[in-house]
């Protein structure tokens, strides 16, 4: 067990970690890196069709939450703030797919009341596995985008257990 | 390209290094978040020093083998609030996994190596999933993240 510092030891390394972060991230916020930026930022067609295929996957998840709440309303008010986080993910894959276009991919329907949540739940687990996959093969920004989005789909996947 | 190669392995080691001081100054924290806490949520504590561990001991070995010199954990690290409760010490988890999450988007960022995301996206993860845990014993709200590691737009 570490004691608590006394005072006058040395800066607490989390902000100058931060400062680094917030610094670091503002650049990926920005599609922007560090150099070489081109190789990082470069888009082969695989890439572009991975990254819209992946817009495709988000759509079908935000279609997921609709679908589990018609079937149980009471879910549905449960996982609002769920809801809203996965659309805010769909706005972000899709300003950084140039292209993408908004489709009607349905996720299906749930099997019933009882399981909507179960249901939802893998469905949110499936998009972030498809999100880290992805991840992996992309690069710069676009990597630190999936990366970001799986992590927060596998937190929501823990709130749904 | 070779001199690109070189230039893009710089990168990421420097983001590397981002992320084994924000892996070093959990496994720290993690001391202080355990001594405060409820004996119910010791465990909970000492599975996430133990990840942190395994993670900063992954990117030591890494930079090791480039022949990059791997940073030091400082000797000790000034709080940002004082931990006085179980509550507090659930917000200071939430701080080292959020600073931990932001190094890691920053690798994904900066990575040249697919071995190199495959690490990243999972240390970012796990982050991601202790401090939905930690931001609930906390109290806070929202407790999940739409874009854990990444600044608001």
């Amino acid at each position: 067990m570490s004691a608590l510092p006394s005072p006058g030891t040395r800066g607490f390394s989390r902000r100058t970690l931060l400062a680094a972060s917030t610094a670091a991230l503002a650049l990926v916020a920005a599609g922007c890196t560090s150099s070489p930026p081109d190789e990082r930022e470069r888009v082969t067609g695989k890439q572009a069709d991975e990254l819209l295929g992946q817009v495709a996957v988000q759509e079908t998840l935000v279609a997921a939450f609709t679908a589990a709440g018609a079937a149980d309303p009471a879910l549905a008010g449960q996982v609002a703030e769920l809801a809203a986080q996965a659309g805010e993910q769909l706005e972000r894959l899709r300003d950084a797919a140039p292209g993408a276009t908004p489709s009607s991919t349905s996720p299906g329907t749930p099997p019933s009341q009882a399981e909507a949540r179960s249901w939802l739940r893998a469905q949110v687990a499936a998009a972030a596995t498809s999100h880290a996959t992805a991840c992996v093969n992309q690069s710069g920004a676009r990597a630190a985008l999936l990366g970001s989005i799986s992590a927060g789909l596998r937190g929501q996947d823990g709130r749904l257990a | 390209m070779a001199d690109e190669g070189t230039e893009d392995l710089a990168a990421e080691n420097e983001a590397l290094g981002l992320a084994l001081a924000a892996g070093h100054a959990a496994v720290w924290g993690y001391g202080v978040v355990g001594a405060a806490l409820t004996a119910a949520d010791q465990g909970t504590a000492a599975s996430a020093e133990a990840a942190h561990r395994d993670v900063r001991d992954s990117v030591v070995t890494l930079l090791s083998q480039r022949s990059v010199e791997p940073a030091a954990a400082e000797g000790a690290y000034a709080l940002p609030f004082p931990v006085l409760s179980p509550t507090d010490a659930a917000a200071l988890a939430v701080v080292l996994e959020d600073g931990a999450a932001a190094a890691w988007v920053r690798v994904l960022d900066q990575a040249a190596e697919r071995t190199t995301r495959e690490l990243a996206v999972e240390a970012l993860t796990g982050a991601e999933v202790r401090a939905v845990g930690w931001r609930t014993t906390a109290g806070q709200n929202p407790v999940t993240r739409a874009l854990p590691g990444l600044p608001p737009q």
